[in-house]
């Protein structure tokens, strides 16, 4: 009897953590995207000839690489490495994009910011001392498409130019929101 | 392999028993011993279950990744979150019926919708980056699986799960990142978790990845100090459980094999010795102490163990391979070496067979007497 109570009852225990976990990992995200910050990025190929991946393609933003003179306090060499955690101020331009306007690392105190600028999470990538650039991600460099979607638009963004809006959460995390190809809105996430 | 195992030694009992060398108590004491411990092991049946497992897992991986139209992914989830709860609690039904396989194939299946759902997740909300992360998170959620449900089956998984993550995270970060350390620490979990479940296949595992973590810490590192450590901590534990096998079972609980590790782990340690000095006297130096290595394990275990027996044969064979070819391969065209390769193949395989011919016979006479 007491076998049956604790395996059943573990079996329970592990599903509900799962699930559980699961469970928040969705609520989160579809928070950001219910609550965040709209921003409107420019998507640049990263890699013109090998876009597709499997069931996604692979995007890069203006903001993916950015002036090392941004960053303030300047950006020691010891943190242009790969795996450091940053926030990227981006203001609104004229065009409806959103533009890098400042950089910190994600644990030095925040300076005041304007209303209208929102700051979003990346981590740094590489920095080249050569060029003055650091490149960054920000975990929305992926976008999923339905199955066989994938070779037309990987041949369209070539062509024109594509945006992607995205939700800023509190935090800064990013989370993909619509997928545009110039003014059409191709697709767009639901919450769940 | 198990079955064949119980029903020799079952054989075995009942000879013992014939001849008076153990009393009716005893013998009862040892069959229920096999009975207890075969059953944490696996039939054949339990290998169709466990196998039938894992291709339900890789049919939820595969749906999820695939065909994603054509269902809302709400219902997509909501299916694979009804699979996590219907495979770990099926599998704790089956095992409460005593159908230990079964159950454990339950299990399995339930750890793999949690990763498929981790998957699934990452591709709703098109997550970019760290696979890596998402391996680990996966090996977390199976350990803890592990833990509350005492599987085996999910200890091991977990094993597998953590070495994918291992590897992963040094070939994405090829140039940058440093050897993840943590992975010793994620091993130490195991291996308690191993010993709690029950899971001795799983601490097999653990020693083999731990020879994978070297190996791919000096590729990354290219500090020939951690081959030599490596063969060097392999010889110990080759030695001691040459020497000391209840103290290296105590501490290990491996039922045997720790030979076999330490072999593997000292080829693989001088195999990188010796690419790295491929050009330099000490190749040779290097390649000698290989061909010792494998001579005196066969000398030291070759008896006992049969696997020990081909391992260390391999590894002859395989150095003297090297050796050629390093040595007088260059010297020869393509058809002298392959006439001189079938050769020396030729006279190994003459020795070797003598050699086992040679075990069998002591070991038939010690089990006569």
């Amino acid at each position: 009897m007491k076998r049956s109570t604790q395996l059943i009852g573990g079996a329970l225990v592990v599903s509900a953590l799962q699930i559980g976990f699961l469970y928040s990992i969705i609520q989160g995200r579809a928070a950001i995207l219910r609550d965040g910050a709209e921003v409107m990025l420019k998507v640049e190929p990263v890699d013109p000839r090998d876009l597709l991946r499997g069931d996604y393609v692979r995007l890069g933003y203006e903001i993916s690489s950015i002036p090392r003179t941004l960053f303030d306090p300047p950006l020691a060499d010891a943190d242009a490495t790969g795996g450091t955690p940053v926030l990227v101020r981006l203001a609104p331009g004229d065009d409806g994009l959103w533009h890098p306007v400042g950089a910190r690392l994600t644990d030095t105190e925040p300076s005041a910011m304007p209303e209208s600028q929102v700051e979003i999470a990346g981590t740094v990538d590489t920095a080249f001392a050569a060029i003055d650039q650091v490149r960054l991600s920000y975990g929305i460099e992926r976008f999923y498409l339905p199955e066989g979607e994938g070779r037309e638009i990987e041949r369209d963004m070539r062509e024109r130019p594509f945006m992607i809006l995205a939700a800023v959460g509190e935090d800064g995390t990013a989370q993909i929101k619509a997928f545009f190809d110039g003014k059409t809105r191709l697709y767009e996430e639901p919450l769940y | 392999m198990m079955a064949s195992y119980v029903s020799k030694v079952r054989q075995d009992i009942s000879r013992w028993l014939a001849e008076g060398l153990i009393d009716a108590p005893t013998a009862q004491a040892l069959r229920n011993d096999i009975d207890s411990r075969a059953g944490g092991g696996f039939s054949f049946g339990g290998i169709l279950a466990v196998l039938a497992a894992l291709l339900l897992g890789a049919a939820i991986l595969i749906f999820v990744a695939a065909n994603w139209l054509a269902f809302p992914r709400v219902a997509r989830v909501g299916l694979l979150f009804a699979i996590i709860l219907a495979a770990h609690a099926g599998g704790a039904f089956l095992k409460l019926v005593r159908r230990e396989a079964a159950g454990e194939a339950g299990f399995l299946i339930g750890g793999a919708a949690f990763g498929g759902s981790i998957a699934l997740i990452g591709q709703m909300y098109h997550l970019s980056g760290d696979e890596a992360q998402a391996l680990l998170v996966w090996c977390a959620g199976v350990t803890v699986a592990a833990v509350i449900l005492r599987s085996a089956a999910s200890t091991v998984a977990a094993v597998v799960i953590a070495a994918s993550w291992l590897w992963v995270e040094m070939w994405d970060f090829w140039s940058g990142a440093d050897v993840p350390h943590e992975y010793l620490l994620v091993l130490a979990v195991l291996w308690a978790v191993s010993l709690w479940t029950g899971a001795r296949s799983a601490r097999h595992l653990i020693v083999l990845s731990l020879v994978l973590y070297a190996s791919l810490s000096y590729l990354h590192t290219e500090q020939l100090v951690i081959p030599f450590l490596l063969a060097l901590a392999s010889t110990g534990l080759f030695l001691a459980a040459t020497f000391r096998p209840e103290s290296i079972e105590r501490f290990l609980r491996l039922g045997g094999g720790a030979q076999v590790h330490g072999l593997l782990g000292f080829v693989a340690g001088m195999s990188f010795v010796q690419f790295a000095v491929m050009d330099e006297p000490g190749f040779m130096l290097a390649a000698l102490v290989t061909f010792g290595a494998s001579i005196g394990a066969l000398i030291l275990g070759g008896r006992e163990s049969r696997m020990l027996r081909w391992l260390a044969y391999a590894v002859f064979g395989v150095e003297l391979c090297i050796v050629y070819v390093v040595t007088v391969g260059t010297m020869l065209g393509t058809a002298g070496f392959l006439i001189a390769t079938g050769a020396l193949l030729a006279v190994l395989a003459f020795v070797i067979t003598r050699f086992e011919r040679r075990m069998k016979a002591p070991a038939a006479q010690g089990g006569a007497a």
